[in-house]
């Protein structure tokens, strides 16, 4: 067997020492990104949703008891931030109101009669709330982060809407 | 898979060219010597095809020439392609650009020197409006949106109708021959928009007979692809160029991925050395998404952008006179999220004659029309927008001036007359002393402008002003310096001053956009090096600047640094190099308010280049982003990638 030149040992020790290098890099790096689970633990009548975490989204609505998938998130540090919606709250309103046909309130002298119809909201609002502690997630983790009702503030940190 | 595969089909195709085109050159016994690239492999063609002259040089003679142009890319404003030599101007050989470790053709170009400032978030797609990045501020002008800095390419000023603005990502590397970029603006050779400074991008031609086929495929973290292939060909009076460029990438998070195809094909006819005629058409398609503040993200909120623009050039050039001509038109078709559709068109034509009147006299006359016109409406709500349209016309003059070999001087001015504003007239004055074996002095004013654009008169995102006027700016630059083969130092002090700024102030719903007073800039810039000392070249630039009261995303400190080396191995070349970027004193907003942390990072990147067999050449490189996985961001909220690797490879038959 002929010898190799010593440009072609060269050539073929960079290639295959740049290809295990690239390959162990590029699959460490990423795969080795923390991974999150939220769960909401607030309430039976609460519902979240949109939950997001340091540039991480979830485009899903969670009710009580129920968790996110587990999603790979930029390592770093933010409070989890989520839409919450009290059903509980909303039927109570709706049916102070009037709009839910067939359901009123126990006391009758508690129906507010004297409301416009103009004034009557029947959207269901989501409110916006984050943790109130700062999540850390670094490298290799996995953060399961349970939302519990003492542990939420309202979020007013709302960004502007998109310019053109 | 997709990839790797794609990858094979084009190494089998390349071998396949291969035996083609060298049959085809070695058939007609091409005898050509000058490719007008400087890059490695042009030097290998001529080794390999010129027999008896060349081959005595051997490869590391070769490549050392070839490092030596590759270094020559940054001169002080000495070099010919700048049609104002008294301007403070860098240039960039297109390789430099097509070898940028990873980044976006802007990324790559402030990455030059310290006062050229872009910001990024770090995905593979820059993305459109004003929760993009990619803004570019030279000198601390421009930015978001970058309307104070003008793209030309091929001599056509690039920008959207109604935004004003050029589109970051559609810009590629792989036809561009130079990149020329004037710091402190120049409206008198440029018109509007050319405020804070100028990027001028040549495409790449073949100057001899015969084809080059080039291969630059890449794949990487957060599954980003990129593949550009380019072809090159001339056969006798006909040339031909063409690329296309594909980029697609998940993003480092949750709506950062996007994709973008760039089309480029020009075709170009010699009716003699000095005489030709030119056609060019560029496509250009960008789907991607606002990922919106890493705090709280956004779903969907897409855009979609189709562009092309199309070019034809009559181009003399004697000994004496070199006249030109160039027309232009120039469309797009945006859509996004929120149901908002616009339909922009710029059309233009310029005429421009140079004639030595005498070996201390050159003279340039030229003559320039343009026309802004857009269509916007919301295809949601089914609302049109009443807007208007302007046009320019100039008359435009430059006279050089050279009492003694070593001094130059050159004075012009614009008279423009705009369809809205009515008489603006521009000027401008500088020199350049070459005092001594490479030590030279030079200064240079400019009165430039920017006229406000159809979005700021009449769009309401967020807010619009129809009695805008243009923005004037006064640029002053100062700058002693010392360049030769080996050693570059550089020092330049700039001040600006501007009238009539316009600047967005608030938020919606509360926006405004107004014509600010007057304000002042000013800072110092320096630059130091030496190159292939050994094999080994550096090259350090630091910026500092005051720019008063309006301190958003124009930070007051830049610091970059490279440090390069390569060794050959007789037919084997390994290059490595590391880079550097430090951002100081950046703030989200205008008056100092809301600074974020500096921004440090650091990249490296290794390259192994090889000849294979005739001339077919393969490259494989790899390229390392923020090896140090520092967090940083440019805009607040908007995290830049952590570590990241690339790996690719070019293959190139010439």
């Amino acid at each position: 067997m002929p010898a190799l030149k010593i440009e072609n040992k060269i050539r073929y020790t960079f290639l295959f020492l740049f290809s295990v290098i690239f390959l162990i890099l590029f699959n460490s790096c990423e795969f080795s990104y923390p991974e999150i689970v939220v769960v909401n633990m607030t309430s039976e009548h609460i519902l979240i949703r949109n939950v997001s975490f340091n540039g991480c989204l979830w485009n899903s609505t969670l009710a009580y008891g129920k968790a996110s998938s587990p999603k790979r998130c930029l390592p770093g540090s933010d409070r989890v931030h989520f839409e919450k919606f009290d059903a509980k709250q909303y039927c109570r309103e709706q049916v102070e109101d009037g709009t839910i046909e067939g359901i009123c309130l126990c006391d009758e002298n508690d129906k507010n009669d004297d409301i416009g119809e103009g004034l009557i909201n029947e959207e269901p609002m989501w409110f916006k709330y984050q943790t109130n502690y700062v999540v850390q997630a670094g490298y290799g983790d996995f953060i399961r982060v349970e939302i519990k009702l003492d542990e939420i503030q309202q979020d007013f940190s709302v960004p502007g809407p998109y310019g053109h | 898979m997709k990839v790797f595969t794609i990858i094979w089909l084009e190494f089998a195709l390349m071998f396949y060219a291969q035996d083609i085109f060298c049959a085809d050159a070695e058939n007609k016994g091409d005898n050509s010597s000058n490719t007008g690239s400087k890059s490695f492999h042009s030097n290998q063609k001529t080794g390999t095809i010129k027999k008896g002259k060349k081959r005595g040089k051997n490869w590391k003679e070769k490549k050392d020439e070839d490092e030596e142009s590759k270094f020559r890319t940054v001169v002080k404003g000495k070099k010919n392609s700048v049609k104002d030599v008294t301007g403070d101007s860098s240039v960039i050989e297109g390789e430099k650009v097509r070898k940028g470790k990873g980044e976006t053709f802007f990324e790559s170009v402030g990455r030059e020197d310290a006062d050229i400032y872009v910001t990024s978030r770090g995905g593979g797609i820059h993305g459109v409006g004003s929760g993009a990045s990619g803004g570019i501020h030279i000198r601390g002008l421009g930015g978001s949106p970058n309307t104070q800095i003008l793209i030309v390419e091929d001599g056509v000023a690039d920008y959207q109708g109604i935004f004003g603005h050029p589109i970051p990502d559609a810009y590629v590397p792989y036809l561009i021959d130079s990149v020329v970029i004037v710091k402190g603006g120049d409206s008198v050779l440029y018109g509007s928009n050319a405020m804070g400074g100028v990027i001028s991008i040549k495409s790449k031609w073949r100057n001899i007979d015969g084809y080059e086929l080039r291969s630059d495929s890449s794949f990487g973290s957060f599954w980003t692809m990129r593949e550009g292939l380019t072809l090159l060909g001339k056969n006798k009076h006909l040339s031909y160029n063409g690329a296309i460029s594909y980029l697609s990438s998940q993003g480092h998070r949750d709506g950062a991925g996007g994709k973008s195809f760039v089309g480029q094909s020009g075709i170009r006819y010699s009716f003699s050395p000095e005489v030709k005629i030119t056609l060019k058409d560029k496509v250009i398609h960008i789907e991607g998404q606002d990922p919106g503040p890493a705090s709280h993200p956004y779903y969907e909120h897409w855009f979609d952008v189709w562009r092309n623009m199309f070019s034809f050039a009559l181009e003399g050039n004697g000994d004496k006179l070199s006249p030109s001509m160039i027309a232009y038109l120039n469309y797009g078709n945006h859509r996004l999220y929120d149901g908002f559709h616009s339909d922009d068109f710029i059309w233009g034509g310029k005429s421009e004659i140079k004639f030595a009147l005498h070996k201390m006299v050159e003279i340039l006359l030229g003559i320039d029309a343009t026309g802004n016109y857009g269509n916007v409406e919301n295809r949601i709500t089914d609302e049109k927008e009443d807007i208007k349209g302007f046009c320019d016309f100039a008359f435009y003059n430059q006279i050089t001036l050279v009492p003694f070999s070593k001094l130059r001087i050159v004075l012009g001015s614009r008279e423009l007359i705009n369809t809205m504003w009515g008489f603006v007239p521009l000027y401008k004055g500088g020199f350049l002393w070459n005092f001594y074996r490479g030590f030279y002095l030079r200064s240079r004013v400019s009165r430039n402008f920017r006229e406000p654009t159809i979005r700021e008169l009449y769009l309401p995102y967020p807010t619009a002003n129809p009695s805008l006027k243009p923005e004037y700016s006064l640029n002053w630059d100062f700058g002693a310096g010392f360049d030769s083969n080996h050693l570059i130092f550089s020092v330049t002090g700039f001040m600006t001053y501007v009238e009539n700024m316009i600047k967005y102030f608030g938020a919606w719903p509360s926006a405004e956009v107004v014509n600010i007073d007057k304000t002042t800039i000013w800072g110092v810039e320096g630059k130091a090096g030496f190159k292939d000392i050994g094999p080994v070249s550096f090259l350090f630039s630091i910026n500092w600047q005051d720019v008063g009261r309006y301190t958003k995303q124009n930070p007051s400190l830049k610091l970059d640094a490279s440090l390069e080396a390569g060794h050959s191995f007789s037919k084997v070349r390994i290059e490595g190099g590391i880079s550097m970027e430090w951002v100081h004193g950046i703030y989200m907003e205008n008056y100092s308010r809301k600074r974020i942390p500096d921004a440090f990072v650091m990249d490296a990147n290794f390259r192994l280049r090889t000849k294979i067999r005739g001339m077919f050449s393969v490259e494989p490189y790899m390229i390392f982003r923020n090896i140090l996985d520092r967090s940083y961001a440019y805009i607040e909220d908007y995290p830049m990638p952590g570590f990241s690797v690339f790996g690719g490879i070019v293959m190139e038959v010439m």
